[in-house]
């Protein structure tokens, strides 16, 4: 790898991932671009180096490292846990700033710890920030897709709604649309008259027949897409589902909810006191974000310049818990962003569940802030 | 005085079209040298040129700005480039050409019928069949437009199409496809229906400005803007 460009605090990096205890690694720059577009979506598109081999296979410039990481792991099966760092060039299409940036990061497979291991991701971000940023304040936002998951569960909402609005957490546009199908429902209308009364006798069976002849009929595969049962049980449960309605209560609830952000060590008992005030069950899940609080608290870190923000997440359906952003106090750009991505190995491949939470900084962008001391 | 290079479409139903409303707008144009030419100019403008292309390298031209005006359909020019209105202006609706750009699933999806009913099937079409619900069309970035930004839908994969779209789902290549439709017919004899809320875009032949430098002291652009504004 050619040394030249690379930041001048590289060395020192190298030297924190040394000390943390991880094993650095690498891993090519062209990738197979189908894993990034699969995990992230179509959006990724616009925003990677696209190419393709001569054998016509869908090559790109690596756009990150977490998933070449993992398929990494998944490959030489070395077993877990496992610490990986890396430091590398990363490449991206973007309004502003460099198509070609370093970025460098801790990920840490497998460590059924969930608190502790959270904990210690954050320790880690923070710590070599801290080092790399001598003096300057540092400000941490952190969210918990498992207590929001928690919270609509507690509503008692059907379960076909928990997923959609879980599904959309993170996406405050998205999750507005659909709390406001949840204040107004609109009943399902204009089904043909037959398949509506196989429904309403919940004669699935019959529904399953019908939709497969058809199929046959038009020429579809029942198989190669959605299939017959899978076409009747959702149209019965999109019926049921329209019918849900959220009372004004639960509504205002939620919202308030989402509108939580409060320092870090004050989350506890706010969200102890919106359970109660709300009468709601949030149980393991505000447990967990306790004991992760407490990790913290035992590790050192400085409580006061972390931030909980409820609507904090991401869109994407592998991250499961924590997020987390860190900036430097006032500024908003990101110099290290990270959360917990329970359900990635396995969407990769992974045979067995592998527990993974990790961050990335943003090594153009800290260059930035050392320079402006 | 540069040249202004207007872009018409070659051949087919929408050249025959253009050369009418240029007519009725007074700005009859002649072929240079022989019929069949790919060239021509506008008689009594001086420093016109017309040029005959294909309807997508127009749409192509009109992003590089490699000419000042260009008429095809609305769904080529926002299809080829990024921010289609900072880079154009779509001068005039030239009413020929309408076609939509349409989200349509198989008819027998009978539990879909909206673009939520869409992104529910979307967010959980890995965990039941293995991969991400697959859009055949050559349309990527309306698509990708109208899926995210506007529905929230990100998990799928675009399985690009150049013809014969709306056999795809049939034919196993794509579960769903995005494609453009006049008259919904070729829809309809492939079992297909377009979502109550899937019309990404009602498209049809505009005349359309590239934002080139110097159009605005340029007394002939606004001469042609006008002249077939007039003549709709």
């Amino acid at each position: 790898m050619p040394l030249i460009d690379m930041p001048d605090f590289s060395a020192d990096l190298l030297a924190e991932f040394a000390a943390r205890r991880t094993e650095r690694v690498n891993t090519p720059v062209i990738q197979p671009a189908e894993p990034f577009l699969d995990m992230a979506g179509e959006d990724l598109r616009r925003r990677i180096f696209l190419t393709e081999s001569e054998t016509g296979a869908n090559l790109c410039l690596r756009p990150e490292f977490t998933i070449p990481v993992c398929l990494r792991h998944i490959e030489t099966a070395t077993g877990t846990p496992k610490r990986y760092s890396y430091l590398g060039e990363v490449f991206r299409q973007r309004r502003e700033g460099s198509h070609e940036f370093y970025q460098a990061g801790i990920e840490d497979l497998g460590d059924k710890d969930i608190a502790s291991s959270d904990a210690r991701a954050i320790g880690d971000a923070t710590g070599i920030l801290k080092a790399l940023l001598p003096g300057k304040k540092l400000s941490l936002t952190l969210g918990d897709q498992a207590v929001f998951e928690a919270v609509v569960k507690a509503l008692g909402l059907p379960f076909g709604w928990q997923r959609r609005l879980i599904h959309a957490f993170g996406d405050m546009e998205h999750l507005e649309a659909l709390l406001e199908r949840l204040a107004r429902p609109q009943p399902v209308t204009g089904l043909d008259p037959e398949i509506a009364e196989l429904i309403a006798s919940d004669n699935e069976a019959d529904l399953v027949t019908r939709i497969d002849r058809t199929m046959q009929e038009t020429g579809y595969s029942t198989n190669a897409s959605r299939s017959p049962t899978e076409i009747a049980r959702r149209l019965k449960e999109k019926l049921e589902l329209a019918e849900t309605r959220l009372d004004g209560t639960a509504l205002l609830l939620l919202r308030e909810f989402l509108t939580l952000q409060l320092p870090l060590a004050d989350a506890p008992a706010a969200l102890a006191g919106f359970a109660d005030a709300a009468d709601l069950k949030l149980g393991p899940a505000v447990s967990r974000f306790d004991a992760r609080l407490a990790a913290l608290a035992n590790a050192g870190a400085d409580l006061s310049a972390m931030t909980y923000r409820a609507a904090f997440g991401r869109p994407l359906d592998y991250y499961t818990g924590l997020v987390f952003e860190v900036t430097e106090a006032g500024s908003p750009a990101v110099l290290a962003g990270g959360g917990r991505f329970d359900r990635l190995l396995t969407l990769l491949g992974a045979k067995e569940h592998i527990p993974a939470v990790g961050f990335s900084l943003w090594l153009d962008r800290i260059e930035t802030a050392r320079a402006t001391r | 005085m540069s040249t202004i290079t207007i872009a018409l479409p070659s051949k087919g139903r929408i050249k025959e079209d253009t050369a009418t409303v240029f007519e009725r707008a007074g700005l009859a144009i002649s072929a240079v040298g022989n019929d069949r030419s790919y060239r021509g100019r506008i008689e009594g403008i001086e420093g016109v040129e017309i040029a005959y292309l294909s309807a997508s390298e127009i749409a192509r031209e009109l992003a590089s700005g490699a000419v000042d005006f260009g008429v095809t359909g609305e769904d080529l020019v926002r299809e080829g480039m990024a921010g289609a209105d900072g880079r154009v202006e779509f001068c005039a609706r030239l009413g020929f050409g309408q076609a939509d750009v349409v989200v349509a699933v198989p008819e027998i999806w009978l539990d879909v019928e909206t673009m939520a009913d869409l992104g529910d099937v979307a967010a959980d079409f890995r965990a039941r069949h293995g991969r991400r619900l697959q859009i055949a069309t050559k349309y990527w970035r309306l698509t990708q437009q109208f899926f995210s930004s506007q529905h929230g839908i990100q998990l799928y994969r675009i399985v690009e199409s150049l013809g014969a779209t709306e056999g795809a789902p049939a034919a196993g290549q794509a579960d769903i496809i995005v494609d453009i439709t006049s008259t919904g017919s070729t829809l309809r004899a492939n079992h297909l229906k377009i979502l109550s809320d899937g019309v990404i875009l009602k498209s049809e032949a505009c005349l359309v400005r590239a934002r080139n430098p110097g159009h605005e002291e340029d007394p002939r652009i606004a001469r042609i803007v006008e002249a077939v504004r007039a003549a709709l």
